[in-house]
């Protein structure tokens, strides 16, 4: 059997649509079904996935022949614990929203599965102009599902999603223009061409035109991460969104921008991202610093893990911009990391707003582990491995990360490092007040049911598998990851060769 | 012997799981047996690991195995390996061995709790954790162990997680331990920037060659690991609030093993820190000043479990200075005795408490004597110990450490002399202790228990807040545990008061025994220091002050709190000044508070109120949906929707195409 | 006769119904004036194709007849579906497209 994107890509749609035309309640299984199935076959795709084989199971068609935009698809290095992750997550948010005792209508299913189809063909594109198309694509199934489902008030809802839709838009509109700025002016002498690897072989832009352009590039996917001072949209976003919603919002569509940055911004504009390091390594410090004293004061759950992905991405976009392959490395395992964590920590959230009268209110929490062991240790594990307890996968990524900037730029990672030290306040804090101290007046202890459990716990356990050998994520991407860094003037590279 | 350690390892994981996965299906007793059964058949391995070490040749008593690679990328070396060599096989001695016998004390201490499952996967998670920290074989796997005994000590710190008091504790515990977790790693940094390589052997081959600055900086970023972990001034303030877990973890984590983690790294690093002296002295000093400020506090505190902690603080404070001067063996030799007559100390604290149903001020108890003999002998073992008096462990261990420290001469002296003072302070503070539980009149839970009755507490209260207690979870259970009437706990007393008594029989002076310094000699072999060793006179000399300081420490505690029971509150009124000082830790918690803590918290409103509202919200986003918007305003004011105007348009349009072309012809 | 005339009537014809088509509100007289520029139209494409002696301008010409009469029928039919129903004849009034 060979491995056909294509068909990965069209899976969840395929099932979402089958699931609004049949309608009713039966609908909703066809959507979990096509996710599961999407699910399935990136499991073989990791499975048949050779490690140094650079980019594999291409699909490639020429789409618009005229501006040169192919329809290529492909996984290498880079994305291929992405994928996984995606389908990961969708499936499990998707199986929560039909456990769930919410009766959501078949149409929510529907959008749930065309995102999930988006987020895939951002991940998947190999084609400049089909990863922009892809990656605004992301946004549209979100602004329903948020703007029809979300929890806040109607008016309250439309007006977050709208800053959110328009605030982001804005970040991909320069995307879009510096894209084909990309295609027009490296086109030299050949024909137009948006594949990445056409672009990157052809490198014919000028130093000036790398600027602005991986400035462009920088803004669109900071908004999307969202980076310090760029994340305006996220807490009422937050606020707003339903909860498996955010859970794939937070987990997934954050990576596709940092994502974007090992894809897009380094191998093509080298120059840019050479000149502009410090100001990108300063953006990661300053979110890592700002997001973690937000988090350190916020009482509301969804904030605090909303807060402390800004300063998780922010670890990130610092490890990217080390522009070593350690920090890259790290940086790629962070990704997978931070998605498998923050998306239980959003189910542990509903679970424990159920138990408190559906405040999500910190205040309003307290000693919720006495009749509900299981829950307390999932969400410790979960915990323990958001503030990169050494042990976890997510501390391999950090360690690594920091090991990078520390190479690059000894003072920066010096900083950095007091947020590793915030992470584990407010992780701890968060799950004192809640789970331990007294009872709050209006809260009651009880077990998780068998149904949240098949959710929480695979997904536990994948946090668990990765603690215990992250080598599995790291020896597939470094070929990826060197090679996407190649581009870069390589003397640090050099010297880690030098230093084994 | 590579099964047999890794099964070291094994065990205790094991035993944690079990307990944990099957606390509905397994029968109520059943996790104290597995618990402790797995922490024995982990010391017992760990004898089994010896035996085979021993039958190698000196040079070769250096083994590395690895499970599998973990993070290696990039130039990065992250394996799970472990390392056995006599150092590594030390301290698992002494972990394995006295965590199975506080395994022992506490399946009966913790009889009445409910969570009793919960507290025994705890405590076997948390001797694995301390497990993988002595026999890690490179950095990385350090740093996990390392962080690992911190969430397994934030765990049992707030094992009764009801109480305010007990999570507060347990979560400043971590954060402290995070610290030094962040110290630990970047010092790796500094030391892997040149080596290269994470593994501890290779790191050592290179220790020569490193640029002593970077070499200097990782050392004292180490420094600050170990400080965190060992309670080492200025990062000490987790240990005395630790005191609020369950007695047994008191005696675990902060008599035998974990505070001792800092010890051990210094030791293991010796190949580095000899070649960074700067850092070596700064170790030496902080281990200094924190023996003599922790025994100050302990001069003062009332509360029985912190008087103790506060003991620990000072202790350690020997063991660091001696393991920064380069007397290696005598820094671990006073670990083990430690490990003995501390955990004897807490576990017997442990019954006193539990006749006082849970209260632990020293201003409520008194005359504990008849009541209960064996309690109050181990007692009386243990602050013999402790203070130093021949021939108890404690005497051997702590002078040898003095001496070694005052062989280096020059300005060790000042150590020395420090040391001393501190050896005099151990003596008054931990005689003050017992003679203040154990003699003077009978206080009525006393009178009870000699009586034949337990007292029973109607309602319990928080000894540090005064607040009623939650006894759903647990605390303080209904039933209290007593020394007395339960077998198990007498063993593991016992036990360890021989070991308090004839521990110091392994390393004699001036000829006598050297069982620790010729089993540890392998590891230490290439130091400098490896043949420190003070003439006999000097030895004779050190011996013989630190047996008359202990004696007339002993001395002046009894006169001051048996012979003139008015007179310790004179002193206090006399030196007011200086006893809120000491009363207040030397106001460590508040210069925290003020530095740290405030102004973080304040940034973080800072941001919340203002800058995210005004700046973020308003100015970022804000100011793009406005553009957005009156753009949007614009266009939409041309959609009038009048037909003629669209019309009109149109005709202008087509007007001005046909007069570009006239134009252009 | 020179082609100049031709044009220059189809053009003032042209001119007088789109400052009809601007200027009226009754829609009647808007396709009424709407009639008049295709004609305007008509003329000059049928101007042209006798100059070049061929039949395509009369073929358009035709085409733009029947295009005319199908808008008228639609127009009208409208027109009358709007007074039965007694909405006001005003195309002023019909600003539902406004943005």
């Amino acid at each position: 059997m060979t491995i056909h994107l294509s068909i990965l890509l069209a899976l969840p749609l395929f099932g979402a649509v089958v699931g609004a035309i049949w309608g009713g309640r039966g609908g909703r299984w066809f959507a979990l079904g096509g996710s599961l199935l999407a699910l399935g076959y990136a499991i073989v795709a990791v499975a048949r996935f050779k490690s140094g084989d650079g980019l594999q199971f291409v699909t490639d068609e020429t789409w618009i022949a005229a501006l040169g935009v192919h329809w290529k698809l492909g996984i290498d290095g880079l994305n291929l614990f992405l994928v996984l992750l995606t389908t990961v997550l969708f499936s499990a948010c998707t199986l929560w929203a039909v456990l769930g005792k919410e009766d959501r209508p078949t149409l929510f299913y529907f959008w749930f599965g065309a995102a999930h189809s988006a987020v895939l063909g951002a991940l998947l594109a190999q084609d400049l102009l089909l990863f922009v198309l892809f990656f605004d694509l992301m946004l549209v199934p979100f602004f329903f599902l948020t703007g029809m489902y979300g929890t806040t008030t109607r008016a309250d809802r439309i007006r977050a999603i709208t800053k959110l839709f328009i605030y982001t838009l804005v970040g991909s509109l320069l995307m879009l223009a510096a894209a084909i700025a990309t295609a027009v002016l490296s086109k030299g002498d050949s024909s137009l061409s948006f594949v990445f690897s056409d672009l990157a072989a052809r490198g014919g832009l000028s130093s000036g035109s790398q600027d602005w352009i991986f400035l462009f590039f920088a803004a669109a996917f900071l908004v999307k991460m969202p980076a310090f001072p760029l994340h305006g949209w996220m807490p009422d976003g937050y606020m707003s969104m339903p909860l498996p919603v955010l859970a794939v919002f937070s987990g997934v569509l954050s990576k596709v921008a940092a994502y974007g940055f090992l894809r897009v911004a380094l191998p093509l504009f080298p120059e840019g991202a050479q000149r502009f390091q410090t100001l990108l390594l300063l953006i990661a410090l300053a979110s890592i610093l700002y997001g973690s004293a937000m988090a350190f004061t916020t009482t509301q759950t969804r904030l605090i893990l909303g807060y402390s992905s800004i300063a998780q991405l922010g670890f990130i976009v610092l490890g990217i911009f080390s522009l070593r392959a350690d920090g890259a490395q790290g940086a790629l395992l962070q990704t997978v990391n931070h998605g498998i964590v923050v998306a239980p920590a959003f189910f542990i959230v509903a679970l424990l707003a159920a138990r408190v009268g559906g405040s999500e209110d910190l205040r309003d929490m307290g000693g919720l582990a006495f009749r509900a062991p299981v829950l307390a240790v999932m969400f410790l594990i979960v915990a323990l491995a958001n503030l990169a307890m050494p042990g976890s996968s997510n501390f391999a990524g950090e360690f690594l990360i920091l090991l990078g900037v520390f190479q690059a730029k000894a003072a920066i990672a010096v900083v950095a490092f007091t947020g590793v030290a915030m992470a584990s306040v407010y992780t701890l804090r968060l799950f004192i007040r809640s789970m331990h101290n007294r009872v709050a007046s209006d809260a009651q202890s009880r077990e998780m049911t068998l149904a949240d459990g098949l959710v929480l716990v695979p997904l536990v356990l994948c946090i668990i598998a990765l603690a215990l050998y992250p080598q599995l994520a790291l020896d597939r991407s470094e070929p990826s990851v060197k090679a996407t860094l190649g581009a870069q003037a390589t003397p640090a590279l050099a010297a880690t060769e030098v230093g084994r | 012997m590579e099964t047999l350690a890794w099964l070291v390892l094994i065990l205790p994981l094991a035993g944690s799981l079990i307990s944990a996965l099957g606390f509905r299906a397994l029968p109520a007793r059943a996790p104290a047996v597995i618990g402790t059964a797995a922490i024995a058949g982990a010391f017992a391995c760990t004898i089994g690991v010896l035996v085979k070490l021993q039958d190698l040749d000196a040079e070769h008593r250096q083994v590395v195995f690895v499970a599998w690679d973990y993070a290696q990328t990039a130039g990065v070396d992250a394996k799970l390996s472990i390392l056995i060599d006599p150092l590594s096989v030390f301290m698992m001695l002494v972990v394995t061995g006295v965590s199975t016998l506080i395994h022992l004390y506490s399946a009966t201490y913790m009889k009445g709790d409910r969570g009793y499952a919960r507290f025994f996967s705890y405590l076997n998670f948390f001797v694995f954790s301390m497990l993988v920290l002595v026999m890690a074989g490179n950095f990385f796997l350090l740093v996990v162990g390392w962080a690992f005994v911190g969430a397994a000590s934030y765990l049992l710190i707030s094992y009764w997680y009801r109480r305010t008091t007990a999570t507060t504790a347990g979560l400043k515990a971590f954060v402290i331990n995070v610290v030094g977790d962040v110290g630990l790693v970047l010092g790796t940094y500094f030391i892997f920037r040149h080596s290269g390589t994470l593994d501890f052997l290779g790191t050592f081959e290179t220790a020569g060659s490193q640029p002593e600055g970077s070499l200097t900086a990782g050392c004292i970023l180490l420094l600050v690991g170990a400080f965190a972990k060992s309670a080492q001034i200025p990062l000490h303030t987790w240990l005395p609030d630790a005191m609020e877990g369950p007695t047994p973890v008191s005696a675990l984590i902060h008599a035998a093993t974990m505070v001792t983690a800092g010890v051990y790294l210094i030791a293991r690093m010796w190949p580095l820190f000899e070649q960074a002296p700067a850092a070596a002295d700064v170790g030496a000093i902080a281990g200094c000043v924190t023996l003599l400020v922790a025994g100050t506090i302990g001069l003062v505190v009332t509360d029985l479990k912190r008087v103790i902690a506060y003991s620990t603080m000072s202790q350690i404070g020997y063991m660091i200075m001696a393991v920064s001067a380069g007397a290696y063996a005598a820094g671990l030799f006073h670990l083990m005795t430690h490990a003995f007559f501390k955990a004897l100390l807490f576990m017997a604290a442990g019954s006193v408490i539990a006749a006082m149903a849970g209260e632990q001020s020293l201003d409520k108890m008194g005359g504990f004597r008849k009541a209960m003999p064996f309690t109050f002998g181990c007692f009386v073992i243990g602050g013999l110990a402790l203070a130093g008096i021949p021939p108890f462990s404690g005497f051997f261990s702590k002078d040898e450490i003095i001496t070694l420290v005052g062989e280096r001469g020059g300005w060790h002296y000042a150590l020395y002399t420090a040391a001393y003072v501190g050896s005099f302070l151990t003596a008054v503070y931990t005689w003050r202790m017992i003679f203040r539980a154990f003699w003077g009149k009978a206080v009525p839970e006393a009178e009870e228990l000699e009586h034949g009755h337990l007292h029973h507490a109607e309602e319990h209260r928080n000894p540090a807040t005064g607040e009623l207690e939650d006894t759903d979870v647990g605390f303080p259970g209904p039933e209290h545990h007593i020394a007395e009437r339960s077998a198990a706990m007498k063993v593991a007393m016992g036990l360890l008061a021989v070991g308090a008594i004839v521990g110091g029989l392994l390393q004699i002076p001036l000829g006598g025994t050297d069982v620790v310094d010729t089993f540890l000699e392998p590891t230490f072999e290439g130091s400098q220091y490896a043949h420190l060793h003070a003439s006999d006179g000097f030895t004779t000399l050190s011996l013989i002050i630190g047996t008359v300081l202990a004696v007339g420490g002993i001395a002046v505690a009894y006169y001051i709190w048996v012979l003139k029971p008015g007179l310790s509150a004179q002193i206090q009124a006399r030196f007011s000044g200086l006893h809120r000082l000491f009363a207040n830790k030397w106001y460590f918690d508040e210069l925290i508070e003020l530095v740290i803590v405030r102004p973080f918290s304040w940034f973080g409103r800072f941001g919340q109120q203002t800058f995210e509202r005004v700046v973020v919200d308003g100015t970022f986003v804000g100011g793009t949906t406005l553009v957005v918007r009156a753009g949007s305003a614009a266009v939409r004011a041309l959609q009038s929707g009048l037909l003629r105007a669209y019309a009109a348009l149109l005709v202008l349009g087509l007007v001005a195409v046909v007069f570009y072309f006239l134009l252009q012809s | 006769m020179a082609i100049g005339w031709y044009l220059a009537v189809s053009a003032i014809v042209f001119s007088i119904g789109a400052g009809g088509v601007l200027t009226r509100r009754n829609p009647l007289v808007t396709l009424l004036c709407l009639e008049l520029m295709l004609n305007a139209a008509n003329l000059a494409l049928i101007a042209f194709s006798r100059m070049h002696g061929n039949g395509d301008g009369q073929v358009f010409a035709i085409i733009v007849m029947v295009v005319a009469a199908c808008e008228v029928t639609v127009g009208l039919g409208v027109i009358v579906a709007m007074h039965r129903r007694g909405l006001i004849i005003d195309v002023d009034e019909l600003r539902e497209l406004h943005g």
